[in-house]
């Protein structure tokens, strides 16, 4: 099996996080459905897909979500949290 | 080869970015019009996934997908499938090429074993037998 490097761009990093992806980007305060931004947002679009390729040829540890903040995006939304597990 | 769901599959990426193709994979429900939708009535999910060219016009793309907002989407596919976005990064030289491939699939599923063991190495086989990726973006919705 020959493998393919993959970047996730991810809104929800905390339920992202526990599929342990090998490089991931967290836009902060994207709500869902706006992974790369608001619609018609071309340059934040822009910037935060070349941001997640950037993860591509950095050292970042496998298995982590690295978060970004666009304060473009002019909006916070907090993202989902994973829901706590009986013990 | 089965994965340990505790490994990092990390595969290196050892190109320049500028002469690399780069594929989207999005688990955000997105296909072109004419492909046939998700099944959303499926309460067990779909687990089929739909091969979006690499020419297609964006207008041409929705969303079938019943499990979270996709109001803005459906205004401009880029916020969840940035295809135009990637051409203006080949345009800027940022990247190389936009690969021959790319996947939509309709991230929602109760057969987690089904879409782990099946639809994913399903995707995976037709990014790198067709697409000539050297890197995949994924997202979500």
């Amino acid at each position: 099996m020959k493998g393919i490097p993959t970047v996730l761009i991810t809104v929800s990093p905390e339920v992202s996080g526990q599929m342990r992806p090998p490089r991931a980007l967290y836009p902060k305060g994207f709500k869902i459905g706006n992974s790369l931004g608001k619609p018609g947002m071309r340059e934040l679009q822009r910037k935060v897909l070349r941001d997640a390729l950037t993860l591509l040829t950095e050292n970042t540890r496998p298995g982590s979500v690295i978060t970004l903040e666009y304060p473009e995006y002019g909006d916070y939304f907090e993202p989902p949290k994973v829901r706590a597990e009986k013990q | 080869m089965a994965l340990s769901r505790k490994c990092v599959p990390f595969t290196p990426f050892d190109r320049e970015l500028a002469k690399s193709s780069i594929a989207i994979v999005t688990a955000g429900g997105v296909h072109m019009k004419e492909q046939e939708p998700f099944n959303i009535a499926d309460e067990l999910g779909d687990l089929t996934f739909r091969i979006i060219p690499p020419d297609v016009d964006s207008k041409n793309l929705m969303v079938t997908h019943h499990h979270y907002d996709h109001s803005d989407a459906d205004h401009d596919i880029n916020v969840v499938f940035p295809i135009d976005v990637l051409r203006d990064l080949v345009e800027e030289g940022f990247v190389g090429g936009v690969a021959r491939k790319h996947v939509g699939y309709m991230g929602y599923t109760m057969q987690l074993k089904a879409m782990y063991e099946g639809t994913a190495p399903e995707i995976a086989n037709e990014i790198d037998r067709g697409s000539r990726a050297d890197a995949v973006v994924l997202t979500g919705g």
